[in-house]
């Protein structure tokens, strides 16, 4: 019945109804992780990115490629999803060449399976997450809308025992229950702008091992 | 060969800079939103038409305060022509006399012993006059005291008449507002403590004392808000008695 309520934050959040606090954990749950994973993609995508770059230098400047191989080999983990591309792709060369009878297409054959196959598996490794981040951009209002809507149902059902109604007795359920909202959409958000932007940098970054691949090929196409 | 699942070196740094994210952010909401919209306080001004206000309080202070040295040089020319005729002549020649003994010495240090008794006789009536005079202005303050304390009780007496028909007259314009809620007790008192700002609106209307019919509490309230701009006295100087109201409200009357 009392008319001034206390609207700061955190009494806001203790007054909600427990589905309401329920789905505002929810949502802070969701928000940590997604941020969690966008910093964790943020860093991932730049070193791929810097790796690709660092290693095709190296592979164009570099005319031996069985030293450019050995290379790579010993520093595996750096060596840049590019790098284990054409590892796997060489060492596949280098064993079909050594089989008596294989001809040349079919050597060529082999080896861009292997470097497809580990192509799939890197890319596979770059877009993990990222349908995480997609699925909380899209779900994660509704889930804070879901708060809200209930939130408000309880505002205006308590509404009904009051004879006469004042926005003062409606207004601070519907604010808690708004909370609700405004975390989805804090969640929701970032988890869009972020989904767009590493979906676009893996892509190009796709576009990137492809063609190498095929640059590549070529390459082992000329070797004797 | 490269059956690896690829660690992922940042894992931590990622998980860290979540965290400041939303401790960012959840300060920014705490610190940085005023989330109660405070009623403004209302800029209350008082407007003088003149200054006699300020003095009657000070005039009221002397006559329990302040000895006698305060009020002779206020009432003194005033008074004292018509009561003290009688002793003023007596007066000025002893003074003068006094004066002139007391100037006589250092000029004439030849002579002291024709002067010597002069000292000793004029002192007690030096006193005496001064005390008379002391006496007499003492009386005409007091009498001026006096006339002073009827016209204020009376000027007291005007006011609270003109307060308690404005205050009869709001009381009445609310009560007009008031839409009765059905069953209500006819012995509900609802007191609520009215707020109000010169021009006779409402600053804050606060609920005092419920009357246990929280209806009939809610229906004042609104007859309060509702009977917005309540009457007040055209004597601007007048609103402070206004200012803070407490009224009692039932629904018998």
């Amino acid at each position: 019945m009392e008319v001034s309520h206390d609207l700061s934050f955190i009494p806001l959040i203790q007054n909600a109804s427990v589905l309401v606090q329920l789905v505002m954990g929810l949502l802070l749950l969701v928000s940590l992780m997604s941020w969690w994973y966008i910093f964790l993609k943020m860093f991932t995508v730049r070193l791929a990115v810097k790796q690709s770059k660092v290693f095709e230098e190296e592979f164009w400047n570099n005319s031996d490629l069985n030293q450019l191989y050995r290379e790579v080999a010993a520093a595996h983990q750096d060596a840049g999803s590019m790098g284990r591309i054409f590892a796997a792709g060489f060492a596949e060369f280098i064993k079909l060449k050594k089989k008596q009878g294989v001809d040349n297409s079919a050597v060529l054959e082999g080896t861009r399976r292997a470097m497809r196959a580990t192509y799939q598996r890197e890319m596979d490794n770059l877009e993990a997450h990222l349908s995480f981040l997609a699925s909380v951009g899209s779900v994660s209002p509704y889930v804070g809308l879901f708060g809200t809507v209930w939130g408000i149902m309880n505002a205006f059902r308590s509404l009904s025992n009051v004879g006469q109604a004042t926005l003062a007795h409606v207004a601070p359920g519907i604010a808690e229950a708004l909370i609700a909202t405004a975390m989805g959409l804090f969640a929701a958000i970032p988890a869009v702008v972020a989904y767009n932007r590493y979906a676009h940098d893996v892509g190009r970054l796709s576009s990137r091992f492809e063609s190498f691949m095929e640059e590549f090929s070529n390459v082992l196409q000329r070797q004797p | 060969m490269s059956a690896m699942i690829y660690d992922e070196p940042y894992k931590l740094p990622a998980g860290i800079l979540a965290l400041a994210v939303h401790s960012a952010f959840f300060l920014l909401l705490y610190f940085g939103i005023h989330w109660q919209a405070q009623p403004p306080q209302g800029m209350v001004v008082d407007i003088w038409n003149s200054l006699p206000e300020i003095n009657p309080p000070a005039q009221v202070a002397p006559p329990q305060a302040a000895p006698v040295a305060p009020p002779p040089p206020v009432i003194k020319p005033v008074e004292l022509p018509k009561r003290i005729e009688p002793l003023r002549p007596a007066l000025p020649p002893k003074v003068d006399i006094a004066l002139a003994d007391k100037k006589k010495p250092p000029v004439k240090s030849s002579a002291p012993k024709l002067i010597e008794p002069a000292p000793p006789a004029m002192p007690p009536r030096e006193n005496r006059a001064a005390l008379e005079a002391q006496l007499a202005a003492m009386q005409a303050a007091q009498s001026a005291q006096a006339e002073q304390a009827r016209i204020r009780a009376e000027q007291a007496a005007l006011i609270g008449k003109i307060v308690n028909e404005h205050i009869a007259k709001i009381v009445a314009k609310i009560r007009r507002n008031i839409v009765l809620p059905p069953d209500v007790p006819d012995n509900a008192l609802a007191e609520f403590d009215v707020t109000l700002l010169p021009g006779g609106s409402v600053l804050n209307a606060k609920l005092s004392k419920p009357s246990g019919d929280a209806a009939y509490d809610n229906a004042v309230e609104r007859a309060i808000l509702k009977a917005q701009p309540l009457p007040l006295p055209s004597d601007v100087a007048l609103f402070g008695q206004f200012r803070e109201l407490h009224l009692k409200f039932s629904p018998k009357e």
